[in-house]
């Protein structure tokens, strides 16, 4: 406490301190002064006892680990070091043979030493394994932990073996790495068991206890007599790792006829010879295109060259399997016919099940302008696809889409114009004066995508979305489509969908990629409406079509699915819109035209932004 | 890639996205693969595992589009877009990544450095 008595002398310090001249506060300053240097000082010494055992509890557990007591542990006098127990087996002394030298095979290196300690750990657990007077709970668990010793300490074998496999033939080895040298670098069949046996006799003759040694990686063997436990401490006479590796590498290897060399080295049963012969390692290029003919693809091929641009047989792009019958129809009515919508959802659909691989070759030998169309119109597809599947049924899976039905889909306005002529705004009073109720649930149609669009529902069909490149043959053939009852739905998909959108980049699900879908767009070709109307327009069916319940053909179809789907407190919203569009079927020619055209504006504004 | 029979293989995988170049008629990725079921695993100078029968890539050129997603020479493919490439013939491998209707891959690789870097953070924390 001399800390206290030089501070009351002195009230130099504390005027320094305070700052302040008056006199009276000096007396006042003295005595609070030193009681705070005395809190001070407490405080410091609680501080000091709490390193001090800390301090304490590090050196004895160094010394738990090192057998040792530190010198620095702080002894008090008359105080005596504490009785140190050593955990048993956490000390090894690693060979020094083991620890490989030089940082050049840091990864060589690190398994080495990696084993050199698992030698070690397994040496001990057998020795564990050796005790005979424990109880059976005991012995057991140490069997087991031998064991699986064991298989760690063979699997870093296998590891550093097949590690020198890769450096060795360049690096100079260390001696007790001679046998697995020479195993790595004998490409040829000239393997044998006599260079393992050499090592194994030069190692024998250069180590005394090799004898010992074998036995943990031979645990079958008759095994040795017990070495006193503390040479297993001393490391340096003990194991050099060549002798349980050569031993371990024996037995597979014998048995075996040394034709495959490389495969005959593993010592791990596992790895038989294969059943097959292998062709040589090779490598190819994937940037020029494939040379080797391959029969099994063959037969899709040969149809490839006859393929007209326009209408190319459909049994081209399709494994002989995949619903032939199905497509023979639609295609026989496409011929005769400009295709309707009805077709169209046909052909995609069932062209979804086509076999990639098969497309694939087919493009091989054709043109690159249809080629195009094909990948585009294709892309347009999977993104409307897991919405409507769920926007009936959120659970359902997506490969439910082609359980469904579409032939009930008739309705589509296209069908009534697959002309070409660009006739904005006369065409759709005969559509939405025949498909009022479909033309008309806007907001119902409003609700329900906000329903369904969660993020995990995106989320979910992430592989799925896919965003259209810009089209124009599509958006053109789609052209001829009355807006009005599509307006709802741009406004829906803008909304609610931006996250396709910036998926643009994704390329297809391989299941949803290769539909050749293209074939009857030619016909619809016209010029003039934005791309992103009609890729809606073609959506909008697609949801449409899936919406469709088998049996519900009313016009008011949606209506149908929506009842039957939603939840309660949407049927009642739904239920006026119902009425809502009901009522106003009539008027829905003169309303519509106006309507759309604005509603398509919107649309393509929004569209660009979102698209920057 | 240690693998012993029976458990499950585990590796640490990265994703690359290669953009495949269009080049005429056909597209360059700008790297070779090797390997495969049906060719000999012993004479793979990649493979830390001599039986080890997967993809490897074992050429990349220089400035390709492999090259500037980040693929490197001796990685293993383990999935292209989703398929499995553990378990594939060197064909069924070449026809995966050089499908003519797609325009990007997105390939699973695991490489050595990755798996130590992996392993050294899980030691040393």
């Amino acid at each position: 406490m001399e800390f206290n008595g030089e501070i009351s002398d002195t009230d130099s310090g504390i005027i320094l301190h305070s700052g302040s001249d008056s006199p009276t506060t000096h007396t006042k300053d003295v005595t609070t002064h030193t009681r705070a240097m005395k809190l001070k000082h407490r405080d410091l010494q609680d501080r000091l006892e709490i390193c001090i055992l800390e301090l304490k509890k590090l050196c004895i557990r160094e010394a738990e680990l090192t057998g040792r007591l530190p010198d620095d542990y702080p002894l008090l006098p008359g105080e005596k070091p504490p009785q140190i127990r050593r955990r048993i087996g956490a000390a090894f002394k690693l060979d020094e043979l083991n620890i490989p030298q030089g940082e050049e095979e840091s990864e060589l290196s690190l398994v080495d030493a990696e084993l050199a300690l698992q030698m070690k750990i397994y040496e001990a657990a057998r020795k564990l394994c050796e005790e005979h007077h424990t109880s059976k709970a005991v012995r057991k668990s140490r069997l087991l932990q031998r064991k699986r010793e064991e298989k760690k300490l063979k699997l870093l074998q296998e590891r550093a073996f097949q590690l020198r496999l890769e450096h060795g033939r360049s690096s100079p080895l260390p001696a007790f790495n001679i046998a697995q040298q020479d195993l790595g670098t004998s490409d040829d069949s000239s393997l044998s068991d006599s260079v393992v046996q050499d090592e194994e006799v030069t190692s024998q003759s250069s180590q005394q206890s090799l004898g010992g040694l074998l036995c943990p990686a031979e645990p079958d063997l008759p095994q040795p007599p017990p070495e006193p436990s503390h040479s297993f401490v001393d490391g340096p006479c003990m194991s050099p790792s060549a002798a349980p590796q050569s031993a371990l590498l024996t037995p597979s290897q014998s048995p075996r006829p040394s034709l495959e060399s490389t495969q005959s080295l593993n010592s791990s049963p596992a790895y038989d010879l294969p059943p097959i012969q292998h062709s040589p390692w090779t490598e190819s290029s994937l940037d020029q295109p494939y040379q080797k003919s391959k029969k099994s693809r063959s037969s899709s091929r040969t149809s490839t060259p006859t393929k007209t641009e326009l209408l190319p047989p459909l049994e081209a792009c399709l494994p002989p399997s995949v619903q032939l019958s199905h497509l023979r129809l639609s295609r026989a009515q496409s011929n005769s016919t400009p295709s309707t919508p009805e077709i169209r959802v046909h052909r995609q659909l069932s062209l979804r099940l086509s076999n990639p691989e098969s497309s694939f070759d087919k493009e091989r030998g054709r043109v690159r302008g249809p080629r195009r169309r094909l990948t585009d119109v294709t892309i347009t597809l999977p993104e409307t696809l897991p919405s409507a599947v769920n926007y009936g049924n959120l659970a359902n899976s997506e490969d439910s889409n082609s359980e469904h039905s579409f032939t009930s889909y008739n309705s589509s306005p296209c069908q009534e114009f697959p002309c070409s002529s660009p006739q904005p705004a006369f065409p759709h009073s005969s559509p939405v004066g025949s498909y009022g109720p479909q033309a008309f649930p806007r907001t119902g149609f409003y609700h329900n995508p906000r329903h369904q669009s969660s993020p995990g529902f995106h989320k979910a069909y992430y592989n799925d979305e896919m965003v259209y490149p810009p089209d124009l043959d599509l958006q053109r053939s789609y052209y001829a489509q009355p807006a009005p009852s599509t307006s709802s739905r741009y406004e829906y998909r803008y909304k609610d969908a931006p996250v396709p959108h910036q998926r643009a980049q994704r390329p297809a699900d391989i299941r949803l990629s290769p539909s050749p879908a293209q074939w009857d767009h030619p016909h619809y070709r016209s010029a003039g409406l934005p791309q992103q109307v009609v890729t809606e327009q073609l959506k909008s069916w697609h949801r449409r079509s899936q919406l469709k319940a088998p049996r519900s053909r009313s016009l008011d179809r949606q209506g149908a699915v929506r009842v039957k789907n939603m939840a309660a407190r949407e049927l009642n919203c739904y239920a006026n819109q119902k009425y809502h569009g009901q009522v106003n079927q009539r008027q829905a020619l003169q309303r519509s035209a106006d309507d759309s055209q604005t509603h398509w504006l919107v649309d393509d504004g929004s569209h660009y932004m979102s698209q920057v | 890639m240690a693998f012993t029979p029976g458990q499950p293989v585990t590796a640490v995988v990265q994703r690359i996205e290669i953009q495949k170049l269009r080049q005429g008629d056909n597209l360059i990725l700008g790297f070779s693969i090797g390997g495969g079921i049906d060719q000999d695993p012993g004479q793979n100078p990649f493979s830390e595992d001599k039986t080890d029968k997967g993809i490897y890539v074992t050429r990349i050129s220089a400035g390709g589009p492999a090259d500037e997603a980040g693929l490197r020479m001796g990685d293993k493919i383990m999935q292209v877009n989703g398929w499995d490439m553990t378990m594939v013939t060197h064909d069924q491998a070449r026809k995966r990544l050089t499908k003519k209707n797609e325009d990007v891959v997105r390939l699973l690789v695991t490489r050595k450095s990755l798996e130590d870097a992996v392993r050294q953070s899980m030691t040393r924390p």
